[in-house]
């Protein structure tokens, strides 16, 4: 009881010093991310609520960072040097700085088997800033996007270039083929966003064993991601053997792979295609994989009138040698997912669920793999004033993998966030694990709630 | 006198030209260009003003959420940019030029659009409401000529904006904080709580900022808001609007064009 008053104690003073020094910030200091500087409009004209976008906003992206309907990459917000047209520097570049600046954990059981001594325990931290990215996008001229995601995570260490991609659009005609070429995220166009999320991944921490290639590795806390996203499967390794997180998301799903991507509406402007080719799981430069993996979705939407909106999308990933198991044996690892989405004023409502399935299990682990794996997805957020938005998420992992380690794992989470300013927002979030009472030692039932309280500023 | 009067309407008109829009070639209002401007309009526009131009689009709730401003509804007739009286049409030029300019903090401009889209828009914008069938709308005729920025000027600027109480919403110092402002009582035609423009951020104005465009703006009103036109108050001397159009200029540091 000490324990809790004290970590609400702890939280409601940062968050009240975090909301006082906002308020007291010059109304020179308001600002706007390089988009909505360019094109001069609210965040609110692309997103519901950043960083989900809205259907004009997903126009615009879908339009290579261009007003739909127009090719104006060319000429908005451009400056004339010579043959060249540039845009101002303050209209490529953006940061978003995002961070839990409390998380608390509460554990069942202290130090469990498996995990490193002192570690799974019941403990409050203070972890701002916790993320950083630095992005730069926009048109190089006509019909030709970029953008550059430089990101930077404090628990994970070091920075790395999260997205990095060039789009050459309108290819053929209006919205024929839209082409992205660099490390992307291919779920950009899906009803539901794998980057695009009111509640942020937070990841999980896995144990000192986990270092040593294809060993067995275990988790001193499971991580908190939409389930549909999620690798799903307790035994898998990239192709130089790091452990593949079943918390993290991946393939379709995934916030970053290297390949080359098409999308278009040339069926009219309720369907959707895309298709594309990438290296596959985690694969950094210098592709090792055997093969490529490809995909392909297909999304339909309905947007009209009274303030609503509807899609629905369909997607196959086809992995090619995406992964190993601990036998160091090459698998194919595949992907089926649907998800809807709805939004109506106020309110944005979205599902995703996927199956995951290894085709051909190799002999050395065969007997005792799940080579099938589910994730699903359910939430919603809704603006119940005008400066406060709630989210809500149910995410449910029925896990695959090695039969000793696999633990399916069930998490609500529940987060309100309140917006000082256009671009500054103070949130609160609580995830409760659903499947707490089914006990064991496995991280994925050890875990009994975690509170976070931070900061999410865009400028 | 009239042949000075004459050269200074000359030189406004010049203003105006290049301070608003260039003229571009209109076409026909016919079938097709209404066709043609459907389809750009469901590229472009749909997303916030909605399929039937009722303001209701799928994206057109999150740009105010609970407050002001919606996407302007076509289908009922009132216009908050124009350069015609209160309660009139706007003219084809007035929708040109948002359409082209947009609207600061809430509407991209659309000026990579070809001229001939743009006004194949406006052709299809006009089919929401029947009133452009029959009604011919007429600007205002701005009277006098620009002031210069001089003390006298902005001194009589300064009179008409305290003695048509402007800084009732707009506030003292035009920062936006007028006591009305500030009591939460300024509400847009569907009651939608609004706020007063800060006249000291005048990129923000949402008519232009222009010293004709802030003539317009104080002779026009915005309609669907608590901006009331100004057009019979300010027709007693010639240059009464120019020198609260100044003063409203020197509000601010910005530079204006």
């Amino acid at each position: 009881m000490l324990y809790r008053t004290s970590t609400l104690l702890v939280a409601t003073s940062i968050l009240v010093v975090i909301a006082l020094s906002s308020l007291v910030m010059p109304n020179q200091a308001q600002a706007i991310p390089a988009f909505a500087r360019k094109y001069d409009v609210q965040c609110t004209a692309c997103h519901t609520a950043p960083p989900v976008l809205n259907t004009f906003g997903q126009r615009f992206l879908e339009n290579g960072y261009q007003l739909p309907g127009t090719e104006d990459g060319g000429t908005t917000g451009k400056k004339k040097l010579g043959d060249v047209t540039l845009d101002d520097v303050g209209k490529y570049l953006a940061f978003r700085l995002v961070g839990n600046a409390v998380r608390s954990w509460s554990f069942t059981q202290q130090n469990p088997a498996g995990t490193d001594t002192g570690v799974a325990q019941n403990k409050t931290e203070l972890t701002f800033p916790e993320n950083f990215t630095l992005f730069a996008g926009g048109t190089v001229m006509k019909n030709v996007g970029f953008m550059v995601e430089l990101g930077h995570d404090v628990e994970g260490g070091g920075a790395e270039v999260e997205r990095g991609f060039v789009s050459f659009n309108n290819l053929g005609a209006q919205d024929l083929a839209h082409v992205r070429i660099g490390k992307f995220d291919p779920s950009a166009f899906y009803s539901v966003v794998t980057i695009r999320q009111q509640l942020n991944e937070v990841k999980e921490s896995l144990s000192s064993g986990c270092n040593t290639a294809y060993t067995p590795c275990s988790f001193n806390r499971v991580g908190l991601a939409p389930s549909a996203f999620a690798t799903k499967f307790y035994g898998l390794y990239d192709r130089g053997g790091t452990p593949l997180s079943p918390f993290a998301s991946s393939l379709y799903n995934s916030g970053g792979e290297i390949g080359l991507d098409v999308h278009g509406r040339p069926f009219g402007k309720a369907w959707l295609y895309q298709v594309g080719v990438v290296n596959g799981a985690n694969e950094p430069f210098g592709d090792s994989n055997k093969g490529k993996d490809l995909y392909a979705m297909l999304r339909y939407d309905y947007a009209q009138s009274d303030y609503f909106s509807a899609t629905l999308s369909g997607f196959v990933y086809h992995g090619n040698s995406n992964a190993k198991v601990q036998t160091q044996e090459d698998v194919n690892w595949h992907r089926y997912g649907v998800s809807g989405r709805a939004t109506y004023q106020m309110l944005d409502l979205y599902a995703a669920y996927a199956v995951d399935r290894i085709n051909h299990v190799p002999s050395g682990v065969s007997g005792a793999f799940d080579a099938t794996a589910t994730g699903l997805t359910i939430g919603a957020d809704a603006y119940v004033t005008n400066e406060t938005l709630l989210s809500l998420r149910y995410d449910n992992l029925d896990a695959g993998g090695i039969l000793e380690q696999r633990k399916s794992a069930t998490f609500i989470g529940l987060q309100a966030k309140q917006y000082l300013r256009t671009n500054v927002a103070i949130f609160v979030r609580n995830d409760v694990n659903v499947r707490k009472s089914e006990g064991g030692e496995a991280a994925a039932r050890n875990l009994r709630n975690a509170f976070f309280a931070g900061i999410d500023i865009i400028f | 006198m009239r042949c000075q009067n004459l050269v200074c309407g000359l030189v406004l008109l010049l203003a105006l030209g290049t301070s608003t829009v260039v003229q571009a070639t209109k076409p026909e209002d016919t079938a097709a260009t209404r066709a043609q401007g459907q389809v750009l309009f469901e590229r472009t526009c749909l997303f916030c003003h909605g399929a039937t131009g009722q303001g209701d689009g799928p994206a057109g709730w999150f740009l105010g959420r609970y407050a002001s401003p919606r996407p302007r509804n076509f289908t009922a007739g009132s216009f908050k940019f124009r350069s015609t009286p209160s309660g009139d049409l706007p003219t084809d030029q007035d929708l040109f030029r948002t359409i082209t300019k947009g609207i600061p903090g809430y509407m991209p401009s659309f000026a990579s659009l070809s001229e001939a889209a743009r006004w194949q828009i406006v052709a299809y914008v006009k089919s929401f409401y029947p009133g452009f069938r029959t009604e011919t709308p007429v600007p205002l005729p701005l009277v006098g000529a620009p002031t210069p920025q001089l003390a006298e000027s902005l001194d009589r600027g300064r009179a008409l904006y305290t003695s048509f109480e402007c800084h009732t919403c707009h506030g003292t110092e035009g920062r936006g904080d007028g006591p009305v402002t500030q009591a939460g009582e300024l509400k847009d035609a569907s009651g939608l709580q609004i706020q007063a423009a800060d006249l000291t951020r005048p990129s923000s104005f949402k008519n232009g900022a222009s010293l004709p465009d802030l003539v317009r703006t104080l002779l026009t009103g915005l309609d669907g808001t608590p901006m009331p036109s100004y057009a019979a108050r300010l027709s007693d001397r010639e240059t009464d609007a120019w020198d609260l159009a100044q003063y409203l200029r020197a509000l601010s540091a910005e530079s204006v064009p």
